[in-house]
């Protein structure tokens, strides 16, 4: 049976969020008026809208260094995560020595040592870089190992008794099996990337959405800063999405995807 | 038991009374930021019983930037607060209910500083520098003024920027040859980092004149307890002071209740170069906290051309700041 077309298009997948975010949206304007919540304290989401339209040339250039920044952060996570994951994985040696200091390394609050990074790496992109790299390191690296130790040791000895080369035990039955994990990381890891840059521009930066909501914290500009958070949201949505759409088509046959296969059937 | 629990119950309701005391009013007084030789009059008032005289009970918070402490003044979270009163101003032009009751620092502490060794002594050694700044912070928005005083122009040198840390790491490693600071706060923070005098060349002296630091309430709180308001400024003008005329007890002071916050030595220079603000350019002969009328309104006009208020509700002076519960 056919539905009416509001019907499907209330069940499709992105108008779903996009109407959750408009009750929060009337929820909050609801709050301040109820409240009289006065907007030095919060602005009102209209304003914020207004301010995004206004800013928007200005907000859209701050992101792109910002942007750079959070994909510089990610693609060392994954270059330095991923292989370190490997290692620990396939060795308890090097496991009992690195993963308890990467545990503490992880619990140092970035936000306290970034304004070092400046002093030892500069005003330019790097500080940033590394602040993003610091945040999404460390979920890439813990889904990675978890995805290795978690392949199925049945299949591992099969691809044995087939007399399978390491090399080929690793592509065909590891390294597949250990992908959904891999990417469950780099999904958490992107987005806690551009937290990251962020951090590193606060401390230090010329340019940036960091460098934006300084400002408009210093000007008392509510809305603009709300409307630098908004974009800095959409950059964390749109590259957590790209990542998915990278999974779907590495890993089609997961079950995470095939539910949504059936879904749709 | 049951006894036991209810005078137990009547002790803790009687210490909850806020009239248990003495009778004295609680003051929460937020600072701008963390305690430095600009709060040591303060201490000294706390510590010789000012405030205490004037039945105020006062507590010493420390700040995290002026933008916080207005907005905790506004929202009643702080009794008093101790605050960049330019930056207050913004705040109130955007609705928030606070008001200046006494003004402390008549004069600009801005200055561009840097260590004394770089011979960087009037505007023009500025030529060819890097200067380390915050965006979006009160200095770097009048920045622009004190380079059109001084016929500079931005190409004349490099800026970086960075947050409050950064400027300071800036320039003690050599990233940047200068910053924007004030008298009596980055440019002890660099002494006490590096041992080395530093220099700073003082917006104040090249036709920028701006006040800073002031008391502030929330307007409700001034119609409810005139009389806390009124003699809480009667402490604070003593401390002030007092303090001008005994600066070494005020660190003296400040270092007994706040240990960490300052060497003896360079906090002494700092205290001082705290007392040399207290007067405006208008008022010489004024007790301190009390702002002359032409200051207030050449620190608006500056701030509606430079510091981003606009013009349409920027109102007048008169609506930031009153001298009516000083002494």
């Amino acid at each position: 049976m056919q539905r009416p077309w509001w019907q499907r298009l209330l069940l499709s997948a992105w108008v779903r969020p996009v109407l959750l975010v408009l009750v929060l949206l009337v929820a909050w304007d609801l709050t301040i008026r109820l409240f009289r919540i006065p907007p030095y304290l919060i602005p009102s989401p209209w304003s914020v809208v207004q301010q995004l339209g206004a800013e928007w040339p200005r907000l859209l250039k701050e992101s792109i260094p910002t942007t750079y920044a959070t994909l510089g952060g990610f693609a060392l996570s994954i270059a330095f995560g991923i292989p370190m994951a490997l290692v620990i994985a396939y060795s308890r040696t090097v496991e009992s020595f690195v993963y308890p200091l990467l545990v503490f390394s992880q619990s140092v609050p970035k936000i306290a040592i970034a304004p070092l990074f400046v002093v030892w790496f500069g005003f330019g992109i790097i500080p940033k870089v590394i602040a993003a790299f610091m945040l999404g390191f460390f979920p890439v690296v813990v889904s990675t190992v978890m995805g290795f130790k978690s392949v199925d040791p049945d299949m591992l000895d099969l691809a044995r008794s087939m007399k399978a080369s390491r090399i080929e035990t690793f592509m065909r039955i590891s390294l597949p099996q250990a992908l959904p994990s891999i990417f469950a990381g780099l999904k958490v890891s992107i987005t806690l990337a551009v937290v990251g840059a962020v951090v590193g521009e606060f401390v230090g930066s010329n340019s940036g959405i960091g460098y934006l909501l300084q400002i408009a914290n210093g000007n008392f500009d509510l809305p603009l800063m709300f409307a630098a958070l908004t974009v800095l949201s959409a950059i964390g949505v749109v590259l957590f999405v790209a990542i998915d759409v990278v999974e779907r088509w590495l890993i089609p046959w997961h079950a995470s995807q095939r539910i949504d296969v059936a879904a749709t059937a | 038991m049951i006894r036991r629990l209810m005078l137990l119950g009547a002790a803790l309701a009687l210490a909850a009374t806020p009239a248990f005391g003495q009778g004295k009013d609680k003051v929460v007084l937020l600072l701008n930021w963390y305690v430095y030789s600009e709060h040591a009059p303060l201490f000294l008032g706390k510590a010789r019983g000012y405030f205490e005289q004037e039945g105020i009970d006062l507590d010493i918070q420390e700040g995290r930037g002026s933008g916080v402490t207005v907005q905790a003044v506004a929202a009643g979270t702080a009794n008093v607060g101790y605050a960049d009163v330019p930056t207050m101003i913004k705040a109130a032009s955007k609705g928030a209910p606070v008001i200046a009751v006494g003004v402390a620092l008549q004069t600009s502490p801005m200055s561009v500083m840097g260590f004394a060794d770089r011979n960087i002594r009037k505007p023009a050694d500025i030529k060819g520098k890097t200067v380390a700044v915050t965006p979006g912070d009160s200095m770097s928005q009048i920045w622009p003024l004190f380079l059109k005083k001084t016929g500079l122009k931005d190409s004349d040198f490099k800026t970086v920027s960075g947050d409050a840390q950064t400027k300071l790491n800036a320039v003690i490693n050599n990233q940047a040859d200068l910053l924007l600071g004030y008298v009596m706060d980055q440019a002890i923070k660099l002494q006490d980092a590096v041992h080395k005098p530093v220099y700073p060349i003082r917006f104040a002296d090249h036709g920028v004149n701006m006040v800073s630091s002031g008391f502030i309430v929330q307007k409700d709180y001034l119609k409810e307890k005139p009389d806390v308001v009124k003699r809480f400024l009667r402490a604070a003008t003593k401390s002030l002071e007092e303090a001008a005329k005994n600066p070494e007890a005020a660190v003296d002071a400040m270092l007994a209740a706040k240990p960490k916050s300052g060497v003896k030595e360079t906090a002494l220079v700092g205290m001082k170069n705290t007392a040399a603000l207290y007067k405006g350019p208008d008022n010489p002969k004024d007790r301190p906290l009390r702002v002359g009328r032409k200051n207030m309104d050449e620190t608006l006009a500056l701030l509606v051309e430079y510091g981003g208020l606009d013009k349409a509700s920027a109102g007048k002076a008169g609506d930031y700041y009153t001298n009516e519960y000083l002494p």
